[in-house]
Formats: C-alpha cells, structure tokens, sequence
C-alpha cells in the first residue's frame, strides 16, 4: 500500500486527498469517504470503500487512479480483500520496532545457517555443497581483504588438512591491514569522504588523515559505538584526542562550493542538508532527505524532523562561501606534525626568532624614503631582450619583441583579460617533458648590476593556473646564473631571493636552498597575477658592451611539468629593486612601481642588513616543512545558530518555525533534561540498545559484502517503500548480537565461516532457475570486485603492488588534459613517482567532479553524496580500461616478466603459473591450448625479447571476466 | 565479419542461439517498449551554451530597459529574489547592448549579431519564457542536465537511453563533447552532468575528446598491432566462452558482447572523427577545422554522430558568462557559434534528419538586466531564452515572453521541467511513465512537476 497508496493517502499532510490516511489504522476506520462508506471495515470487504474502489471498473472511480500508473494485478486485489477479511491488522513497520534476538533455529550449527537453512527447507530447495577449497580461499581473501590469494597462501590451504583451516585463514586476514583498507573502501563511500570539495572548482581540501583514521579505526577493530560517536561529536568529547579530532573530519566531508557570487546561507543549507541525508543513509536507513521540502510521502517523517536532525549539526562551524586559499582555507583544520616535525618546527621558531632580534627595526620614514626614490625610477628593473634561450631536455623556447599579449586573470570571482605589450618574452613550447631546464643568454651591455629578476607571465593556453605548461602547480627548484666574458664563465654567486608577498606555493629562498625537491612556484594561485621574483646578487657584477649574462631556470621536483610556460628577465643596478605583483606587468615600461605595501617595505629595508639572507633561509625552511605537516578539516563547535523548517526548501522563507535538534518523532525522543541535544547525544542513541534501525542497517551493509546483496536490498531504505528483509529473523539475530559488543571483526568473521558463505556459487541449477537473484542463498553470488580491486588485482598479481599502509593520497597515471574542463583554477595533474604509482586503489586521489577515469569507469561512485550500494555493471569502456589503460599494459608486463621468472621453463609452465595466479585455478587443457595458441602467435608477429610475447598473454589474462569476478 | 557475428555463428554454449540474440537485442532496446506515443523526434543535439547566454543581447529584445538604461531597477522586480554577484550592490538597468533586427516571413526579432541563426528564424522556435531555480553554475548545470540538484540522477541523456536504447551497435549512445570560448570565461563542467546516477553505468554519456585518445582508452597501446588487438580480444572471448560453459553465468555473455563493442569501437571512434573526407563545402560552411576542438568543429561531429545512430549528443560550448563586457562578449561568441548552429541546423535538414532530430540551444540560465561592474551581466535564474529547432518542434514561432524589463518569465513560463517533459514527448515518452525507483521513490527526470508545452508542437 505504501507504494499504490501512500502518496495521496498517507503521511504528506500536503498531498493527501479526500482527507483519508491509510497508513494509519485508526483514521483508515473512522473515516467516512463521500460515497457514505467508511473507507475500512475490518472483516467486511464489501463494505469497506478502499475495496470497493480497487475492484472497481470504472476508470473514473478505480483507485489507485489510472493517471497514477499504479495499476494493481489481480493477485495484490485478492491479497488486499483477504486481509480486509482477516480483520485488517495493522503492525508497526518492522524496521521501527525494537530488536528482539529471535530463537535459533534447530538443526544447525551455526546461527546464520540456520536460519538460511530454515527458509530454504520451507522453500523446497538444497543448499549447494561447499566450494572447492581454491575457489573458497580467492572468494574469502578478495571478500576481506581485496586482494586475492598468493600462490604460496594457497598452497599452505590446500596443505593445510587439520580441522579448522578455513577458519585459520580468515582469522590470518581479519588480522591484516589488508582487511582495513578493504572495509575502509565500503565506509569511505558512505561517508562521502572524497581529497576534493566537488563544486564548481573542484579544488583539493585536506581531508586524507580522516581516511587513515577509519583505515586505524578498522585494523584495531574499534567497537562500531566509539566509531560512530568520534565521526559524529569526536569533538564534543572531553580534551578529545588528535585521533578524534580526525574523527570529527567526517561532519565537514561534504561537498563545498568557492564559486564567487554564491549565497552564503543557500550552500549552509546545502551543506546542513548535506548531513542529514548521510546520517540518515549510513545509521539509520531512512530516506530523511525527501522531508526537506515535504512531509515523507510514505514514512511518518516530517519535514520538521528533517529540520530538527539538521539542527544537531548547527554547531558546525564552516563558511557558506568556502575559502580557498590561505591558512583560513576550508575552514576548521588540525595540523599533525609528526614528532620530529614538532621538534624541528620549534626549533627553527626560536632560531627565526633570534635572527629577527638581531636586525634593526625600519625606520619610520623608509616606506616614504622608498616610496620617492621608486618614483624617482632609482631602483629600476631592466627588461632584457635575450639574445638566446634553450631547453635542455626538448622543449622549445622563443624569444618574441615587442608582442601584443593577452592576459587572463580572476577577479572577484569572474575572469578579465587585458591586453597589453611585452618585450623580451620567452615562451615554452613543443615537448613538455616533467623536469626541464631553461637557459636564456642575456646581453646586458655595460652596467653594475645588483638584482636579477624572473616575471612569471600568465596565458590562456597555460593549463596549470595559466602559468605552468603542466602539474598542479608551477615548481622551479633552482636558478643560477653565469657571468661570461670572452671565454672566461663565472658564476654569479646569490645570496637572496624575495618573492612579492601573495599566495605561493613555497617561499622564494627554495630556489637557492641547494635542494632539487623544493622550489619556489604557484599552486592555489587564484588571484592571478604575474609576479617578480627578485633575485639579490652576493656582490655587483659589472658588464661591458660585449659581456653575457648566462641564466638557468631549473624545474626538477617531483611536480611532472611544472615548469615555466612564459617569462621574462630583467636585471636592476638596484638591490631594493622590488619584487613585483602586477595584475598588468606587460607593460612597455622597463620598470615599474611596486604597490606600497607594508610588508614589502619591511622586507626591503631587513635585506639591507647583512644578517638578513639567513634569516631567509630560516624563514624558508621553515615554510617548506610547515608545508609538509599534514592537515585535516575538522569539526569546530560554534555557538549554534537557530535552524528554521524551510518551506519547500527555500532557503529565502524565514517565516518557518525555529526548531531544537531531535531525532524524528516517530522514533522517540532524546532524554537531556530540558538542556539543548547535542551530537554526542545523537551519537549515543544512535547506538543506544534501544535504537531499532542502526545494528540492523549495518548488520545489512555488511552481508551485502559478503553475498552481493542486503538481506534488504534497499540498504539505505528501511521504511515502508524499503524492501522486507528475505531473512527477517537473520537480520535481527545478526543485529542483536551486533549490538551486544559492537565488534565489527567479530561480525564480519560470523558471516564468512558459515556454511552459508562457503557454499559454491555455482551448480545449484535448481536454484538458478527458482531464485535466479538469490536472494535465498541456496548458493553463494558471483560478483564482479569493485573498481579498486580490479586495479587491486592487477597489481597484486602482477608483482607491483606497493603495500604500505596510509598516508597521502596517491595519484596513478591518467589520461593527458583530463581535468581540462576544470577551472578555478585551472589546472593539470601531476601523477605520483615511484612506488605510490602503484598502491591499492583505496589510496587513490578522490576528485568528485573528475574521478579517474578507470575507476569511474568500474563504478566507483563520486563521493559527492553518501553511497551505500554500488552498482556493477559491464560496459564496452571497461573493456578499454582493462585493454588499453597503460597500468593494466605495464602490469601485463610486470605480470609477464614474473611468470618467466617463476613459472618454470616452458612456455605452457609459465602458462599455466599465469592462469593460476590470475584466475586462483589451473587452467583446463582448452584453456591452455588457447593461451598457447595466442602466445605462438605474439611471438610470431612481435619476434624479439619472450616477455613481449608473454605479455600479450598476461594481458589476456588481467581481461578475463573470472579474474574480475569472485566466485 | 564483426566478432559478434562470428561469436553468433558458433553459438554459444548452454544457450540457445534464439536466446543469445535476444539477450544481445534486449540489451540495445529501451525500457520503454513500446513508446507511450508516436514519436516525432528520434534522437536530440543539445547545443549546450555554458555559462549563461544573455537573452538580453540575443533573444529578447527589450526597448523599455534600453530606456531605463541607468536608472536603477525598480524594486518591485528584485524584492526578494535571489541574487549572485551582485548581492549587496545597487541594482541598475542596463540597457541591450547589440541591436536587434526582424528575421524571416515569421518576423522573429533577433541579435543583429547572429544573422545565420536569425536567417532560420522560420525553421526555430524561440522561447523566451524560460527560468530555473539554481543561481550558480554547478547546480544550475546539474538541474537542467538532471533535473534535480542532488548529486546521483541521471542526466537527461541517460534517461533517454535508458527509455528508448540504442541505435547504433559501434558508438555509445549517449557522447558528449566539449569546446571553450576565446574569451577565457571558460567555467568548470563537471562530469556529473553527463553521469548515468542510479541508472547503470552503460547509460553514461561518453566524452569525445579532441586531444590524445577521442574516447579514452580507445587506442590501442604502442606496440600492439590491429591484428594482435584483434586476436588477444579474440583470445579472451574464447576463453570467456569456455568458462561460461563451465559456471554458465549470463554476466559473462554480457562481458563477452562488451569486448567485441569495445573492439567495434577502436575503429568506429576513429572512423567517426576521421573528417578528411568531408567536402571542402561541408568544412567551410560549418567553419570547421577538424581537430582543433572549436564549437564548428563539434558542431560536424554532432552532424556525424547523429549520422551514426547517436541518441543524445551533446555539446557544451564555455565562456558565456559575462559578468563583465557583455557586449564584447557576446560579439565574440557570435563569432564562434552562429554560422556552425546555422550550418548544423541547415546540414540536417539537407540530409533529412532534421525532421526526427531535436536541435537544443540555451544554458543553464540567463543574465541579469542589471548591470554588473558598468559592463557586464550577473547571472539570473527569472528569465532567459532557448532555441529549438526540429523533431517535431513547430518552426517559425516565439513562445512566451519576459517582462518588460526582460526580468522574469511572464506569459507561458518554461520550467526546466517543462523543457524536459517536451523533450520527453517528443521523442515518444510520456514523462510521467519513465520512473526508476530509488529510496523509495519513483524517481523521473521531470521530480516531481513538469508540463509539456503543448504551444510549441508541430
């Protein structure tokens, strides 16, 4: 009925017609309809209106209407009259009613058999026999830890004849980390948790540390209450702990938005909103979010319960409009500097310190002083038009004249171009490899130069922030220069380098701090602009008419090209020749006025003093490792604002009532004692022994896990429109004993040692053909692994994986210009180095509106919302993924070159080593002839090294449809 | 001989060949089988204008805010509503800032700036009527790709698929693709927009690229002939076969026919963006470089796809939003836009294929009749114009109409749901019958409104 009747006779107050509920008893009884009948009689069909009017043949008075396209068959009719018959009895939703551990029952040994096999005996059907110990052992290990089995695992199974073997194993994986990052993916998705704010821009937040909290919180195997409650109000706790701090990152996982022009209190609702939906999805299987414009349709939620649950999250402290950029961006964040960080950071706080003690201070009148001598063009930069420019590693490089150029920038949330007139631009152009090395060659003529400068020249055409040809951010990691007469090259020694004060990547003194890794570059580089960088040289250099000035930019960090796109050099007669940030540097002028600016001034007037360059470098050392202290977004509690039940949702109504955090009526309430209820509170009765809907909902979630579907297959929808569980007692069972300690370990090894689980998946053709979902479970699921795992797989097999557990998110190889529809900014990607392009996919940089395309393309899901069933679908793009992605080719080859190392002498032997690894099983002598077959046939038309051909046979192999499917 | 066939001819073991094709067919087919009605349109371009077009410069002629160019917007308008970048400053009319001429017997009065388009004027249909609820791009993107505003619907595109199928066998059928503007106002599009949500993932749009692989992972890896490609795909449906027999499991048949698409792809994909033998004409009269990625060059594509049994193409065009000189703005994205949807629109009708495609032209909102920053336009959700042509579309016709300040859809207002339920109509489907369920709804593209606007059927 819930689905045929509820919408216009049920809950929703505002779409009810003719005044009549049917999803309560009392009122379907007593209520007269207009024909004179009341609308249920219980015992009397024919008496009773709502039977009178399904049976009815008239199109005008049949309900439901015919408009509604919810014609009922014959059968439900007769259902709904017998049970008119029966006395109409109403009972309470099953979902919503307490949990009560029902009875085993007899004839198994382990619960969860029991009850399978309860129904399957009422059903008429068998069981099917257990698996083959090969085929039980990948379906275990892929099931917890998403990886399959190595050889040497399976032999030690099969070897393994002593009672209790099986169990042996999945205690071995339950105790591995492995297990953690593979539950860690389930609750990841859940949780929305994603390493970018998924509006607009779609720019990076810090949100990875929050990851290796859940991956700890798994492998320690937290109680699920503590888990619940530190996700929700870690915060609130008493002196919380880093690690719940961390915890609280969960609150403010949703999607951002920094798009300039956007109403603050539009995206707090948004984002409120945002909370409601995932609590309700991840612990209470309750589809909240329909209340937010409407009463439910077919659950008594009302839309004030939507608004009292967001009223929980008031507190959250956040911008409407994110900030991104600065140590403000994205709100609330706890740095975590490791030990030695912290010890180093104070160290150098204190050397800084001293440093700045010994310079004397400016004098009042310096910025004056400056301010005249800048007009007065005493500390002039002198645009040089090179004389030649070179790349080392490929690229090209041009030197233009005098060049109308273009340049784009944001402003205030839009773009502008402007045009204006460069001279002595150099522009990078053809191959972009990921490290470069520019050399200009300047003629100065005769001069004394003090000061060398680097402008950063901004274009459309640029794809990282218009300013490197690649990467996610501009990196020059070193810059020299030479002085050259005649013959005779000296290097010119610098000893300081200032960059204009704004939002960089890293301080400016990481050009000469000898190290290739660091360097001075653009990353969130919103307000662009293009900027000076002012290089001091240690003594003046004086050139004649025929001297060279050599310069060499240098990009070598590990930012792949991140390396100057255009660009110009200057030199100075001036050491307070000012770094520069000019919206519009592109001037014809050689030289121009620095924006007055304090802070400058300041800078200026301390790198007259001798003691300053070394100040610098502190300075800068302490910038680039204050940059590698990670950071996470947190949940900070502010004084919380009054939340209003919105009409429709619209944000703009402030007529709605203002309501107190509670959880929906119909549920119950929160005890406080008058006093306002807060998260904590709302995480205690999440997990409170009398909460109906938690232990069940995540009892389900996990057997999805396990046989590919929910006892309820709606996971995230336990009312009336849900589906009824197949096993309701299991279900109950399993959440009662859930719920006595909250051991997830405990829960998960319940399920994977029963029968049950361990059946074969296969066979049962009865089965097959009666319960063709089964949903019954008279055999296991043949699933196709998640998106991860079929990375995982590959790289496991092939010998590349990179097992470590944690850490930064890692980004694999992909596609050339794929962020290209990205803005704000604009940007490329740098893929990871070493051995982080090859860690397990849970790992993997979680960006929402572009998420790699391969694991898109096996269904990972975005994260911009909270998932909690993911689809597993079978598309032509996933075959080009497996066939052409360069990973599954390098892990073919990878693959190839172990199977020749391990597997025997032969090619049929290595073969056969291949399949076994791929697939868990030997392959059958056809199997064998076709991969022979294939091998003979590379080896014919790639001739060459054995690997080649075995390769193409590995890469057969990664495609095969079992080496993605656990049985 | 295709894969498929040769894979028919042998059979497949522990099914039936009847069965096999069915399962193969049933696959292509919709779910809305039949259609609720005849359909007039068998496929949609959606001409995709992102940023926000202003209909102030293009469509909606607007004399009366010409004269109160300066004199701020009377408060009855504005009260209330919401507002973006301009929040907190004064609002002042702005006046249109390109001409407006008649075009056609229809008189449609139109941009004297996009002469081409203007020259079909009897073959369009303008709406002028329009509005939408969200205010910033990303939303206002996912509302009239999705109709809804919450991550996880399926896009229109994906819907249609999934009610109607696939025409073609060798592309997706459902591409999208995408060009920037000169003018650098080139806002993020993300890959939402053409996402199948909670419909399965074989109904998302596939974006065609016009640098390195056109569809990613479509090329095959250096090294690897055409024939070793062939015969290692050869090789693993073989072996998929075997394993079927053993465990018969349909996803594997599924898995098998998913390889030799893939297969049909590698050449299909570069067939269909292979323009060189295009006539001279065709290029010059779409303005098409092939290969350089601009609006024409999409627009041929379009033209190609559709060709091949595409369904739903869609092409996003950037750089509309004109915060700031609007004028000139909008002077350079009539340089880019007019004469390839004219030569589209004209291409299809040479062709025969205008009359069963729907051709769509409009974005995800409109510009406000304030100025913003002396020169520009802020974006503006009340009003704005689309342009339809086509698959059962009646020509020659203005339908609705603004206030007199061009501020908000006055008679015969077009939702987005509106838009889609016509859409819907168009091609067959009634959209109230097209519902997948999810939490517990019956989820549609049109949520829970939508009218289909009778006043512009052929």
């Amino acid at each position: 009925m819930s689905d045929t009747c509820f919408r216009c006779h049920g809950p929703d107050a505002s779409s009810r017609m003719a005044g009549l509920r049917l999803d309560l008893r009392e009122e379907a009884i007593s209520r007269k309809t207009q024909s004179g009948r009341l609308a249920l009689v219980p015992g009397r069909p024919d008496e009773s209106e709502i039977i009178v009017r399904v049976f009815s043949t008239s199109k005008a008075r049949v309900m439901p209407p015919v408009a509604a396209h919810k014609d009922l068959t014959e059968k439900q009719k007769q259902t709904l009259r017998r049970w008119v018959l029966e006395g109409a009895k109403y009972e309470g939703h099953w979902a919503w009613q307490p949990v009560r551990k029902p009875p085993v029952p007899a004839g198994a040994g382990h619960p969860v058999d029991a009850f399978i096999l309860d129904r399957l005996a009422r059903e008429g059907l068998k069981p099917a026999p257990e698996a083959d110990r090969r085929t039980l052992l990948r379906r275990v290990t892929l099931d917890l830890t998403g990886l399959p089995p190595t050889a040497e695992e399976t032999a030690a199974f099969l070897n393994d004849k002593a009672p209790g073997a099986y169990e042996r194993v999945v205690d071995r994986l339950i105790a591995s980390p492995r297990y953690a990052e593979k539950q860690a993916m389930h609750w990841l998705d859940a949780a929305r948790y994603a390493d970018t704010v998924g509006y607009h821009g779609d720019n990076p937040f810090p949100a990875w540390p929050y990851r290796d909290y859940v991956l700890r919180a798994f492998r320690d195997n937290m109680p699920f209450d503590r888990f619940t409650r530190e996700q929700l109000a870690g915060d609130l706790l008493p002196n919380p702990s880093r690690e719940q701090l961390t915890a609280s990152a969960f609150n403010r996982l949703t999607r951002m938005s920094a798009e300039g022009g956007i109403q603050p209190k539009e995206y707090l609702d948004k984002y409120g909103a945002d909370r409601v939906r995932t609590v309700a999805g991840i612990w209470m299987g309750a589809t909240l979010g329909c209340a937010e414009c409407h009463d439910h349709k077919f659950d008594p939620i009302k839309s004030r319960d939507f608004y009292s649950m967001k009223a929980f999250f008031a507190d959250v402290e956040e911008p409407g409009l994110a900030i991104d950029r600065g140590p403000e961006a994205w709100g609330a964040k706890l740095a975590l500097p490791t030990p030695e960080q912290e010890r180093r950071l104070a160290e150098l706080d204190r050397r800084i310190e001293d440093a700045r003690n010994a310079l004397a201070p400016m004098p009042e009148d310096w910025p004056k002083k400056m301010a005249a001598e800048y007009t007065q063009l005493k500390h002039a930069w002198r645009f040089q038009q090179p004389v030649s420019a070179r790349a080392l590693n490929g690229a090209k490089l041009t030197i233009y004249g005098n060049v109308r150029m273009e340049t784009t920038f944001e402003s205030g949330g839009s773009l502008r171009t402007e045009t204006n007139w460069a001279t002595g631009m150099v522009v990078a152009s053809g191959p972009n490899p990921d490290n470069e090395t520019y050399e200009v060659m300047l003629a100065p003529g005769e001069g004394l130069w003090r000061s060398l400068g680097l402008e950063t020249i901004l274009d459309e055409s640029l794809p990282m922030g218009r300013v490197a040809r690649g990467g996610d951010k501009l990196s020059i990691t070193a810059i020299e220069a030479e002085l050259i007469e005649g013959g005779r090259r000296s290097p010119i020694a610098i000893k300081l380098a200032q960059s204009p004060p704004m939002t960089h990547y890293l301080p400016a003194m990481a050009v000469l701090d000898g190290d290739p890794k660091t360097g001075w570059g653009i990353a969130e580089y919103r307000d662009a602009r293009n900027s000076l960088l002012a290089l001091r040289f240690a003594e003046p250099v004086r050139t004649s008419r025929v001297s060279r000035i050599l310069v060499r930019v240098r990009h070598d960090s590990e930012t792949r090209r991140g390396t100057l796109g255009r660009f110009r050099l200057a030199l100075s007669e001036s050491a307070l020749a000012a770094p520069l940030v000019a919206r519009v540097s592109l001037k014809t002028l050689s030289t121009r006025e620095p924006i007055p600016n304090k802070e400058l001034m300041e800078e200026l007037w301390y790198s007259t003093q001798a003691g300053y360059p070394q100040l610098a470098a502190l300075e800068a050392e302490r910038a680039i490792l204050d940059h590698r202290v990670a950071r996470v977004v947190i949940t900070k509690a502010q004084e919380p604002p009054p939340i209003r039940v919105l009409a429709r949702g619209n944000f703009l109504d402030e007529s709605g009532e203002i309501v107190e955090p509670a959880i929906p009526a119909f549920l119950g309430g929160i005890e406080t004692g008058g006093r306002r209820a807060t998260r904590l509170d709302l995480a205690a009765w999440l997990t409170s022994k009398d909460n109906p809907l938690t232990a069940r909902v995540q009892m389900n979630r996990f057997w999805r896990q396990f046989f590919g579907t929910g006892l309820s297959k709606t996971l995230d929808d336990f009312g009336a429109q849900g589906e009824w569980p197949t096993h309701p007692e299991l279900l109950d069972w399993l959440a009662a004993d859930f719920m006595s300690d909250w051991d997830m370990k405990r829960a998960i090894r319940q399920i994977v040692t029963s029968a049950t689980y361990r059946q074969a998946s296969y066979g049962n053709r009865e089965a097959e053909e009666r319960d063709p979902e089964n949903r019954l479970l008279a055999r296991q699921s043949r699933l196709r692994v998640d998106a991860e795992i079929v990375r995982d797989i590959a790289l496991s097999v092939s010998g590349l994986l990179a097992e470590e557990f944690g850490g930064p998110s890692i980004r694999p190889v992909q596609p050339e210009g794929y962020l290209a529809a990205l803005n704000f900014p604009k940007r490329d990607y740098s893929a990871s180095h070493g051995k982080d392009l090859y860690r397990r996919g849970v790992y993997v940089h979680w960006q929402r509106t572009f998420l790699h395309p391969s694991l898109m393309t096996f269904d990972a899901p975005s994260r911009e919302e909270c998932t909690v069933n993911r689809v597993a679908s079978n598309t032509p793009l996933q075959a080009l993924v497996l066939l052409n992605d360069p990973i599954y080719v390098e892990a073919a080859q990878a693959f190839a070159a172990r199977a020749i190392k391990q597997g025997g002498a032969t090619a049929d032997s290595r073969i056969a080593w291949a399949f076994e690894a791929a697939t868990g099983r030997a392959p059958s002598g056809e199997e064998r002839e076709e991969l022979l077959g294939l091998h003979r046939r590379a080896a014919a038309s790639l001739g060459g090294k054995p690997e080649a051909a075995m390769a193409i046979v590995t890469r057969a192999l990664l495609n095969l449809s079992e080496t993605i499917t656990r049985n | 001989m295709t894969l498929r066939r040769a894979f028919l001819r042998q059979g497949a073991a522990g099914l039936g060949m009847v069965a096999l094709r069915s399962m193969l067919r049933a696959e292509s087919k919709g779910v809305i089988n039949p259609l609720h009605h005849p359909a007039k349109a068998k496929r949609v371009i959606f001409l995709y204008q992102a940023g926000g077009p202003s209909h102030l410069e293009i469509f909606d002629p607007k004399p009366k805010l010409a004269s109160m160019h300066g004199k701020p917007m009377p408060d009855s308008f504005t009260k209330g509503q919401q507002i973006a970048q301009l929040q907190g400053k004064p609002l002042v009319c702005f006046g249109p800032q390109l001409p407006f001429q008649r075009y056609g017997k229809s008189g449609l009065e139109m941009s004297s700036l996009f002469p081409r388009m203007g020259a079909l004027a009897d073959q369009v249909c303008v709406i002028r009527s329009m509005w939408t609820e969200q205010i910033n791009h990303d939303p206002a993107h996912t509302l009239m790709n999705t109709g809804s505003i919450l991550p996880g619907r399926p896009s229109m595109g994906s819907w249609l698929l999934y009610g109607l199928g696939s025409m073609t066998e060798d592309l997706p059928g459902f591409v999208v693709l995408m060009s920037n503007g000169k003018g650098g106002q080139n806002q993020p599009i993300a890959t939402r927009q053409w996402s199948a949500g909670i419909l399965p993932s074989r109904f998302q749009g596939v974006k065609l690229n016009s640098t390195g692989d056109p569809v990613l992972y479509v090329e095959t890896p250096r090294g690897i002939s055409h024939s070793l490609q062939k015969d290692s795909i050869d090789t693993v449906n073989r072996l998929n076969r075997i394993r079927h027999k053993q465990v018969e499991d349909p996803e594997i048949l599924t898995r098998i026919s998913q390889y030799e698409m893939a297969f049909r792809m590698q050449t299909s994909v570069p067939d269909l963006v292979d323009m060189s033998k295009e006539p001279k004409s065709v290029l010059e009269a779409y303005g098409a470089n092939p290969g350089d990625g601009s609006f024409a060059s999409n627009c041929l594509l379009a033209r190609r796809l559709a060709e091949r049994g595409v369904r739903f193409i869609q092409l996003y065009h950037r750089d509309w939003d004109h915060h700031a000189a609007v004028k000139y703005g909008v002077e350079m994205k009539s340089q880019e836009v007019d004469k390839p949807t004219a030569a589209l629109i004209n291409d299809l009708k040479q062709r025969g294929m205008l009359d069963d495609t729907l051709v769509v032209w409009g974005g995800e909102f409109g510009r406000t009749p304030m100025s913003q920053g002396g020169d520009g336009r802020d974006h503006h959700i009340k009003g704005f114009s689309y342009m339809l042509a086509g698959g059962g579309v009646k020509p020659g016709v203005v339908y609705g109409s603004t206030d007199e300040l061009g501020y908000g859809a006055e008679e015969n207002p077009v939702s987005v749901h509106d838009f889609h339920a016509t859409m819907l109509h168009l091609l067959g489907i009634n959209h109230l019958r097209m519902t997948v369920k999810y939490q517990g709804l019956d989820v549609r593209l049109t949520g829970i409104s939508g009218e289909v606007i009778e006043g512009i059927l052929a």
